[in-house]
């Protein structure tokens, strides 16, 4: 065997356990899911399946949710996205100084990552409330007009608040980050006469762009598969509770066909159209990585 | 090259994401199917959690009787066999199955907890429980038309223990000639059921607003309900400070796919066409159903989405700040247990079903959560000594006394409670509902449970100015008919 060969089998080897796992519980629903979604498949009618092509891929079309679901869906995704990497970036440079008590602060703007999302969104609930809601009452001591935070106006202000809430999860990824970007740079920068904010521009934010389009990327893939948030959020809180439309997003209907109505094809087709969008964009972020992502090692892919 | 393996594993990544994505779809619709699709899904929990207490009473002598009488049928007295059930541990306990193993040694039963998912999964694959736990007034029909429940008719004929003249017309729920629930063969039977469309009402609010409480002998009519709820709504300086009615126990005061066909099946409209092959929402009763709850959201009768009160109906119940209270007889349980009304039981009290404005007088029930026997199980004969125990035995009689749901049998509804004055009332009034019990929420079984999330998806608009109810309607509609003529294909039909 050629050293080339033997190398591209260790290698497959030692991957192996990953690999097998992978294959058996990721790539094969992956693609059974994409199998049914050409057939009629209705939850019961396994043994008398029927390739019915592209049809539910048709439907999606014309369904009266689906497509403005997806719109919506983006939407919040191109608000979510930059702005809880700018609250976690900014988070972590002000952790990042040495202040008495710093390990309180990572702690608690960590916190909510750790929270479950079901009793966070319950927590929101109530704050969001109009009877003995917290924000109400102090927009009321504001003697600014009290709000509907679940109606139509707001409903998706107040999802995205809740989201932003959760920005600290980023935090600990982007202090390793920060820690990592040498103390002499900084250093010499300062003996060059830089002032704090030539230092963050300069030095700062280049060496931390590896990290924020690790952030970018993670958060495009999460934004867009929300779905448990809104539907928590939904007064009566029922999983199949349909919330309300602004908050009504792309998988949330998805599931909602499954598990409403049975339309177990079509469902799989509306998260495979999901995931192309997830690939496309992610695709689309990667390539523009080389204008703004700075390694300091030469990067060969 | 290098790029293109990078661009694989991201995929791969991706790929991994997203089917961890489904798979917490799945783990969490069990509760999502439970309490959407039957809407009193608290009901059946609420019921077992007392059903259990009680369940290690005496009366074996009349439960080997049944016994003795099914075990003939069984084919091999000397095989084990195991039979499963997706009836929950809140409903069967263990003692109660220790007290059936022990009389029938044969026969070993085990609980299958499924979810949706769960059991969608074992119905493909063959492997469903042999009993399965379904909504009678939603589920039963969906199940027949999928070839999913065995015909217990001739078992029930031939029954030692479940006398078909004893049985409450409402089991017929149970029966589908695959046009018209209650006709044609007996497919099961519930546990125990609820006039789940009736009132109760806390005289303390009506004294606080100075209303009357209503005469019980007659049902109101719904705009009179919601013209009731007005009035016992108070406001102080802006606030409410109790509301006049509750919708359901567990959300908001606000319309529903399931209370909305008691309201049609009273003032005789049908959504579905005869052969349920079409639906049509575009009707007046319909619209009338939308334009007074309209109405009733706008008055802020209960909380609903738009003034955004987020506690549920029961709780504003209970603490006497919410007069009315749409639910069934088995909400009586509720009452009896709570802590607070429990003080000031005689304040409370059932009030008949109310009907459509010039219809008829009609109690259905809107859950009747009972079994079947799946049509591919192995051990039939097994099973249905097991269901024939469960459903007309010893457990059946445990259930009637906690009062926690009707049973299906005339013979035992003299066990509900009669006590206090409480009980005498809502025993009173339920007398009356029972001659009015016999008909049927028109269900149709190609749209299965999809009803709910249509209602509500086009409802909701409305109460925000964001849509008309000919939108609605017209809306309602549309959809409705892509899942029927969509099941209807995946059933071969």
């Amino acid at each position: 065997m050629k050293e080339k060969n033997r190398r591209i089998v260790a290698f497959y080897l030692m991957i192996s356990p990953w690999f097998l796992v992978f294959l058996v519980f990721g790539l094969f629903p992956m693609l059974y899911g994409l199998y049914l979604s050409f057939t009629n498949y209705y939850g019961f009618n396994m043994n008398k399946l029927k390739w019915v092509g592209l049809h539910q891929y048709k439907t999606l079309l014309t369904d009266s949710d689906a497509v403005h679901a997806m719109g919506r869906t983006l939407y919040l995704t191109a608000l979510n996205v930059p702005l809880s990497t700018i609250i976690g970036l900014g988070l972590a440079l002000l952790l990042n100084r040495r202040i008495r008590g710093a390990g309180i602060y990572r702690t608690v703007f960590y916190l909510p990552s750790i929270v479950p999302v079901v009793s966070s969104v319950l927590m929101w609930k109530f704050m969001f409330s109009s009877s003995n809601g917290i924000l109400n009452s102090i927009l009321e001591f504001l003697h600014i007009p009290a709000v509907n935070w679940m109606g139509y106006d707001y409903a998706r202000l107040s999802l995205l608040i809740m989201l932003l809430w959760g920005a600290g999860g980023g935090v600990l990824v982007n202090l390793a980050g920060l820690k990592g970007i040498p103390r002499d740079l900084y250093e010499a920068a300062a003996i060059d006469g830089a002032a704090p904010f030539q230092s963050l521009r300069r030095i700062t934010l280049p060496l931390m762009t590896p990290i924020i389009f690790f952030n970018v990327v993670l958060g495009i893939i999460g934004s867009l598969q929300i779905y448990l948030q809104p539907i928590m959020l939904t007064p009566g809180g029922r999983l199949m509770d349909r919330p309300i439309d602004p908050n009504y997003l792309y998988v949330v209907h998805a599931f909602q066909q499954i598990f409403s109505f049975q339309r177990f094809a079509y469902g799989m087709a509306l998260l495979w159209v999901m995931f192309i969008v997830i690939l496309v964009l992610a695709l689309l972020v990667f390539r523009t990585s080389k204008y703004w992502v700075y390694y300091e090692t030469e990067q060969e892919g | 090259m290098r790029k293109l393996a990078s661009l694989v594993a991201i995929s791969a990544m991706l790929a991994v994401t997203l089917s961890a994505c489904g798979s917490d779809n799945n783990d969490s619709s069990g509760n999502t199917s439970a309490g959407n699709s039957d809407a009193k899904a608290n009901t059946s929990t609420n019921t077992s959690t007392n059903t259990s207490n009680s369940s290690s009473g005496n009366n074996a002598a009349a439960d080997n009787k049944a016994d003795s009488g099914s075990n003939a049928a069984a084919a091999d007295p000397g095989e084990v066999v195991t039979i499963r059930t997706s009836i929950t541990e809140g409903e069967l306990s263990k003692d109660q199955i220790a007290e059936f193993e022990a009389a029938h040694p044969n026969i070993k039963v085990e609980i299958d907890n499924v979810d949706a998912t769960k059991l969608a999964a074992e119905l493909a694959t063959g492997d469903a429980p042999d009993i399965i736990r379904i909504s009678g007034a939603f589920e039963v029909s969906n199940y027949v038309i999928k070839g999913l429940a065995l015909d217990l008719t001739p078992y029930i004929d031939s029954s030692t223990v479940i006398n078909k003249d004893d049985l409450v017309p409402i089991a017929d729920v149970f029966r589908f000639d695959g046009k018209t629930i209650g006709q044609g063969p007996i497919y099961g039977l519930p546990k125990d059921w609820s006039n789940d469309f009736a009132l109760f009402y806390n005289k303390k609010v009506f004294d606080a607003a100075g209303v009357e409480v209503p005469d019980a002998s007659k049902p109101l009519t719904w705009p009179e309900v919601m013209d009731l709820a007005k009035k016992l709504t108070k406001k102080e300086g802006g606030k409410v400070t109790q509301y006049g009615l509750a919708a359901t126990e567990w959300g908001l005061t606000e319309p529903n796919f399931n209370q909305m066909l008691q309201y049609l099946l009273s003032s005789g409209a049908s959504i579905s066409s005869a052969d349920n092959a079409t639906m049509d929402f575009n009707q007046p009763a319909v619209k009338d159903y939308i334009n007074m709850w309209t109405d009733a959201v706008k008055s802020n009768v209960g909380p609903n989405s738009v003034n955004n009160d987020q506690t549920n109906g029961g709780t504003l119940f209970l603490d006497d700040k919410a007069g009315l209270l749409i639910d069934g007889y088995w909400y009586s349980g509720v009452i009896r247990g709570n802590e607070k009304a429990k003080a000031h039981l005689d304040d409370f009290g059932m009030l008949p079903t109310p009907i459509a404005p010039g219809g008829t007088r009609v109690a259905p029930t809107g859950g009747a959560t009972g079994g079947i026997i799946y049509s591919g199980s192995k051990h039939p004969k097994e099973a249905w000594t097991f269901f024939e125990w469960f459903f007309g035995g010893k457990p059946a009689d445990d259930r009637a006394k906690t009062g926690w749901g009707l049973p299906i049998f005339k013979s035992k509804m003299g066990l509900l409670p009669q006590e206090t004055n409480f009980d005498k009332q809502t025993y009173g009034v339920l007398q009356d509902e029972l001659n009015y019990s016999s008909q049927y929420l028109q269900v149709n079984p190609y749209l299965g449970g999809g009803g709910w999330a249509i209602f509500s998806k086009y409802v909701t608009p409305i109460f925000f100015g964001k849509s008309t109810v000919d939108d609605a309607v017209a809306g309602m509609t549309k959809d409705a008919n892509v899942a029927v003529t969509e099941a209807k294909s995946a059933i071969g039909q």
